[in-house]
Parts: C-alpha cells; sequence; structure tokens
C-alpha cells in the first residue's frame, strides 16, 4: 500500500484539491499526505535584509496551522492523514518527496490564474517528467 | 635672605600644577577666542559670504585677490562650508586698485572690484570691507551627466532591474568615474573631489539606522509581536471589528517605535492564522494592518529611514517629531480604522464559530513569548532608549548617539552572539545609503536641484498653503511608484529652500509634509513599500495572493483618507 501525497498550500482555493485528495485516500484506503512546500524568495522583495532564521521559523509555525487545518479536514471524513513541510523550491522538493516513499498517486490543484504562483503549462511539464521518471501517476484536478 | 626667598618659592612649586594648568587653560582660552580679532583689527582685506541664487552658501569656492593689475594674486583661500571668507592684504603691500576672483565648479567666474569709498576705506582706514557674494549657475556637461545617471539610478529601483544598493553604488561610480576621470580630460564633467563627496554622507542617519537595526534584531527574537496579536485575538472575544481595531494599534506602535517591515513579518503568519480560526477571508486582517503598519512608522523621528533623514537633515528631534506629527498620525489612523470597518463590513460580521481545539492549540503555541529573559532585558533596554530619545538632546546626544548607546546596552546585557548581532545589522541598506547621499550631493553640486527649487519655488509663489499641498500630494503619488528613499532625500534641499523662502514657513511644515506624503504614500500600491512586497510574500504562501489589483483597491482609498487627514492636521496645526 502507497501513499497519496497532496500537494497544498491551505488556503481556500486548495480546499478542493484537499477533498479530492481525501476522497481518493478514503476509496482506495492508502495513506494520505499532506505535503506543504515554501520557499523564501519574497525577502528578495525587501529592500534591506531581514532575519531569514527568525522568517522561517514564523513560516514553518504557520505552515503547521495551515497543515493541521487539512489534517482535520480529513479526520472529519474519517481519513487518517499526516503532513510534511519542506523548504526549498517547490518543483525540486515535489520531486524529492516524490521519490522518497512508495508512493501511488501525487494529486496536484491546477493553479487558479489570480491566487496562484504558479502557471500551469510548468506544472504539467514537471508532473510528466515525473510521471516518467518515478513512474508515480500525477493527478492534476481539472478547472 | 635666602630662607625668606626659599619659602615662597616651595609654596609656590606646590601649587605649580595648578598654575600650569591655569596658564594652558588661559592660553587656549585666548587663542581660542581672541587672537583671529586681534590679527583682522591690525590687517587690511576683504571678508564676506558666497552664496548661490537661491541664497544658499557656496563652500570650497576659490578666492584671489589681486592687487595693482598684478596677474599673481597677494592672497587666496577658500569659502568655508557656510560661505564665509576672508582674503587679507598684507600690510607691506602699496595699493592702488583691487579687485577679487570668484572660481567654483558649477558657478560662473565672479569678479569684484571695490567701490571709490570701499577702496578709501580699505587703504587709507586699514580695515575690512564686507563685501557678500552670490554665484550665478552655469550648466555644463556634467549636469546632463548627473540627471542621467541619477533618473537611470531611480529607473532601475523602479524596475527592479537591480537591487536598489547596487543601482546605487553603480551610480556612485559612474559620478566618480565621470568626475574625477572624465574631469581630468574634459574640465566641464568635474563634480566634485572624492574628499568633497564624502562631506554629503549624513553620518547621523547611517549610525541612528545602525542602532536601531541591533536593538531590533534582539527584540524580533523575543516572541512579542506574535503574542500581542494573539492577545488581541482573546481580548476581542471572537468581535472581529474589534480584533481588527487592536491589531492595527499594535502594529502602528510597534511600526512608530521599531520597522513596518520586521513588525509585518513576524505578526502576518499569526494574523493569517487567527483569521482562518475565525473563518473570514485573512486579507481582511492581513491588510488593514498593514496599512496601519506603513503609516504607523511616520509617528515618530525612528518610524522610516525618510523621517530619520528627515530629522537629521532640518535638525528635528524626536520630541519635534512627537509634538508636531504623532497627533496629525492619530488623526489619520482612526480615519484609516473607520475606513477599514466600512470596506470590510460585511467581511467582520460573518465570523462563525471559534476553531476546534487542536488548531485553538496551535494557535496558544504561536502566539507565546519564545524568550521572556530576552524579553524584559531588551524591554527594559527599549524603555531606556525612548527615554534618552526624548531627554538626550538636553545633554547634546543625538538620535543617532543615544541608538548606538542602546545598541551597546543591549548586547552588554542580553549578551548575544556578537557576530550574529553583526549579522543583523544590514549593511546592504547602510551602503544604500552612503551611495544614495553621494548621488544625491552630486545631483546638489551640479545645480538640479537648485533648478527644481526655483521652479517650485515659482509655481508656489510665496503660498504656504500651496507649498504644502504640493509637497505632501507630489510625494504621495510618487512614493507609490518609486522608492521614497531616494525622492525624500533628493527632496530635502528642495524643502529647505522653500522653507526658508516662503514667508511662514520657518516652523518646518514642509519637512513634515515631506515626510507625510512620502511615508503615506506606500500604502497607494502594492510597489509602494517593502512590507506590502513582502506580506504579499507570505499571504501568498497560505494561498492567498494579494494582487496589484487588490490591494489598490484598498490600499489607493486608504492613502488618500490618510494622507488628506494628514494635510488636514498641518494646515490646523501650522497654518
Amino acid at each position: 500500500m502507497g501513499k497519496i501525497l497532496c500537494a497544498t498550500r491551505g488556503g481556500e482555493a486548495s480546499f478542493r484539491t484537499q477533498d479530492a485528495a481525501i476522497a481518493r485516500a478514503k476509496e482506495t484506503g492508502n495513506e494520505l499526505v499532506f505535503l506543504y512546500i515554501y520557499d523564501m524568495e519574497f525577502l528578495a522583495y525587501a529592500k534591506y535584509t531581514l532575519r531569514s532564521d527568525v522568517v522561517s521559523e514564523e513560516l514553518d509555525r504557520m505552515a503547521d496551522f495551515l497543515m493541521t487545518m487539512a489534517v482535520e479536514r480529513a479526520e472529519k471524513e474519517g481519513v487518517q492523514a499526516r503532513y510534511v513541510i519542506r523548504h526549498g523550491d517547490f518543483y525540486k522538493e515535489l520531486a524529492s518527496a516524490v521519490k522518497e516513499g512508495p508512493t501511488s498517486l501525487v494529486i496536484l490543484g491546477r493553479p487558479a490564474e489570480e491566487e496562484s504562483r504558479f502557471e500551469v503549462e510548468h506544472l504539467q511539464e514537471l508532473a510528466r517528467s515525473l510521471e516518467k521518471e518515478t513512474g508515480v501517476p500525477f493527478c492534476i484536478l481539472p478547472e | 635672605m635666602k630662607a625668606p626667598n626659599q619659602k615662597p618659592f616651595m609654596a609656590g612649586h606646590k601649587y605649580l600644577p595648578y598654575l600650569s594648568l591655569s596658564l594652558i587653560v588661559g592660553l587656549w582660552l585666548v587663542a581660542r577666542f581672541n587672537p583671529p580679532q586681534t590679527a583682522i583689527a591690525a590687517s587690511r582685506g576683504v571678508a564676506g559670504h558666497v552664496s548661490d541664487e537661491q541664497g544658499e552658501p557656496v563652500g570650497d569656492a576659490e578666492l584671489r585677490l589681486y592687487v595693482n593689475e598684478s596677474r599673481e594674486p597677494v592672497a587666496e583661500t577658500r569659502s568655508q562650508p557656510d560661505g564665509t571668507y576672508l582674503l587679507v592684504l598684507g600690510e607691506e603691500e602699496a595699493v592702488s586698485s583691487v579687485y577679487i576672483e570668484v572660481e567654483r565648479p558649477h558657478f560662473q567666474t565672479y569678479t569684484w572690484s571695490p567701490s571709490r569709498e570701499e577702496l578709501v576705506t580699505l587703504l587709507e582706514q586699514g580695515s575690512f570691507v564686507t563685501h557678500d557674494i552670490v554665484l550665478e549657475r552655469r550648466i555644463v556637461a556634467s549636469f546632463w551627466v548627473v540627471m542621467l545617471i541619477f533618473v537611470g539610478m531611480l529607473a532601475i529601483i523602479a524596475s527592479e532591474r537591480l537591487h536598489n544598493t547596487l543601482a546605487a553604488l553603480l551610480a556612485m561610480v559612474l559620478i566618480f568615474g565621470f568626475s574625477l576621470v572624465g574631469g581630468t580630460f574634459f574640465p566641464d564633467l568635474f563634480v566634485f573631489s572624492f574628499e568633497q563627496a564624502l562631506e554629503y554622507i549624513d553620518f547621523e542617519v547611517i549610525f541612528l539606522l545602525l542602532g536601531m537595526m541591533i536593538v531590533i534584531g534582539v527584540i524580533e527574537e523575543t516572541g512579542i509581536f506574535q503574542w500581542t496579536a494573539y492577545q488581541a485575538y482573546r481580548l476581542s472575544h471572537g468581535r472581529v471589528w474589534l480584533l481588527v481595531i487592536i491589531l492595527m494599534s499594535i502594529t502602528t506602535v510597534a511600526s512608530a517605535l521599531l520597522d513596518n517591515v520586521t513588525t509585518m513579518l513576524l505578526i502576518t503568519p499569526i494574523i493569517l492564522e487567527i483569521a482562518l480560526a475565525l473563518k473570514i477571508n485573512p486579507l481582511s486582517l492581513v491588510l488593514p494592518a498593514l496599512l496601519a503598519a506603513n503609516a504607523g512608522g511616520l509617528a515618530t523621528l525612528i518610524g522610516t529611514p525618510v523621517n530619520v533623514m528627515i530629522g537629521s537633515y532640518a535638525g528635528l528631534s524626536f520630541n519635534d517629531f512627537a509634538v508636531n506629527q504623532t497627533p496629525g498620525v492619530v488623526m489619520a489612523m482612526v480615519g484609516l480604522m473607520i475606513f477599514i470597518q466600512l470596506y470590510f463590513w460585511k467581511e467582520y460580521h460573518t465570523a462563525s464559530a471559534g476553531p476546534s481545539p487542536a488548531l485553538m492549540k496551535r494557535l496558544e503555541e504561536n502566539g507565546r513569548i519564545r524568550d521572556m529573559a530576552k524579553l524584559r532585558k531588551g524591554g527594559i533596554v527599549f524603555i531606556g532608549l525612548l527615554i534618552l530619545f526624548v531627554v538626550g538632546e538636553r545633554f547634546n546626544l543625538s538620535p543617532a548617539i543615544s541608538a548606538i548607546a542602546g545598541a551597546v546596552a543591549i548586547l552588554l546585557w542580553v549578551r548575544p552572539d556578537i557576530r550574529q548581532m553583526m549579522g543583523v545589522v544590514d549593511w546592504t541598506t547602510l551602503v544604500f545609503f552612503i551611495s544614495l547621499f553621494i548621488v544625491i550631493g552630486a545631483v546638489q553640486e551640479v545645480g538640479l536641484l537648485a533648478l527644481i527649487s526655483e521652479w517650485l519655488g515659482r509655481i508656489v509663489g510665496t503660498s504656504l498653503i500651496g507649498a504644502l499641498l504640493l509637497i505632501v500630494w507630489v510625494a504621495a503619488i510618487l512614493s507609490g511608484v518609486i522608492d521614497n528613499v531616494p525622492f525624500a532625500a533628493a527632496m530635502l534641499p528642495v524643502v529647505q529652500f522653500l522653507t526658508r523662502t516662503i514667508p511662514g514657513a520657518q516652523n518646518y511644515a514642509l519637512y513634515y509634509g515631506l515626510a507625510i506624503g512620502a511615508d503615506l504614500g506606500g500604502n497607494s500600491s502594492l510597489i509602494g513599500s517593502s512590507a506590502n512586497l513582502v506580506v504579499a510574500g507570505i499571504t501568498e504562501r497560505a494561498g492567498y495572493k494579494i494582487s496589484f489589483r487588490r490591494f489598490l483597491q484598498v490600499g489607493l482609498p486608504a492613502t488618500l483618507v490618510t494622507t488628506a487627514i494628514g494635510c488636514l492636521w498641518l494646515i490646523i496645526h501650522f497654518l
């Protein structure tokens, strides 16, 4: 039995992706793992240098909170779930997380025009390339 | 006879050190206060003041005194930074005619000969003639070169092609290249020497920022921002309208006393969590807190780099800001809070039940003080520092010295890793300011700012209200699209000119107007302030993107409200 990896940010726009992953986990009985990846590229926008260690600690706490919400959502549906928080480039970290364990499916939300920082084409390209490399199927939810 | 003679000598010997000290002090006092007058009284010559057409003193002008149609000057000097000069004519000269030649890069060469009466006074009465010199500007190649470099630097910073520090460094190096290397071959390219350029660096600003960076570096680790936000959540008992007022008050005060970017960086994640716990859109809490943080910095001398620069340039103290600016900011904040309540009315009244026990536990953990001992020590030092800012000027302690003293006190008492704390100091920013001051110095040197001053002076005439409204709104609009620090730095000499020439402006109202426009303007667009972009980065990582349009919808009207109230305050207070 593998795990279903659901890459999510935690906002309202991610709820549909989380729900789809929860439904699939319930259906297959696979373990559900929410994956939260963040980078701190936005600190480059600051005119002044900021404490990346202090910022990272705060973002970790925020990620904990967001992922606790996702886990609660799954538990409400009777699905046991856990979460993993990773720092760094989204594409590299996702690839690394997929390769780490016996993953049976990766679920990604389709980036919305306004709300997401990812481009659909990039995500599709990454999914295709990782599918080929690892043999793990990727599911990008349709609009 | 010897014994009686020896006794007084021995007695005198006992007091010798005191007598010597008295003699040295006496000589120093005589040398310090008397000789120049004595020398002047015994000599003939010309003294006076060199200024430009705006009445600004012109330092470093080369003055040469010629007599009897000779081509060799008999006396030479350079004007002081305050524009004063003194040319002494030797006693031995048999003089039939006198003239002075004044040369200064970027100005027309000036020649002066005394009138018949002045010449008689000079030659027969053996005294000084006072003559004030007004130099006319000369637009030469260096003017256009420096203007292009300055505009290019602003464009690069605005377009984010380079980091602002790198852009300022590049501009500085180009100016030195043209001035020193180019000036060797084409004198019209000369702007200033390296030594003259260094005089434009405002070390008061550099040291104040340095000190505050260290103090903030210690305080930000304590968890105080997160704790206050969590307490706001507890106190509001689920009433979001009240919660947002408390959060806005917290970010206002924190930004006024510390720094808006640090405040928002540390408080945004927990505000976001609180909003999710209340099941409302996080942006309805984060955006008001952000707008308040940007506006709050305006309240004090140390609140924003722009205020630090204005305070140092105009000689305004911490107390001056507290008396003349803080009440206006309080008024603007009340206006902003009312606007926010109306804007997010629907959102604030749809909050549902509280979070689950698991989320509540997380929230409580995230809102804890991280290091109580550090907070206690850091807090005491910080309060001491605030007291020093208030009373320091009575003891000739400038804000920069107070800030450095606070930084040293916190380092000595809290004893953090000194290497880590030096890493906390944002050298990038300090280098940015040093480079920027030199670039602005070049802009000033070639006469660009004098031209702008004259042009603005013609537009506003003698109307203080006109000047005030123009400065506030131009600063507010431009700060929404370009970096407000170089803009404010360039505007300082312009504001100084208007303050001197407009009747009634000597109360520094225009400086406060510049601060209001430059600081509040950052709220008008997403790119108007670093804090906006940093907060947008955090909320985006939680799945709540703040687009340019989304920010504009709330930020622009908020800027209009707060800037209008700020103007109103200045008019009520100063006019």
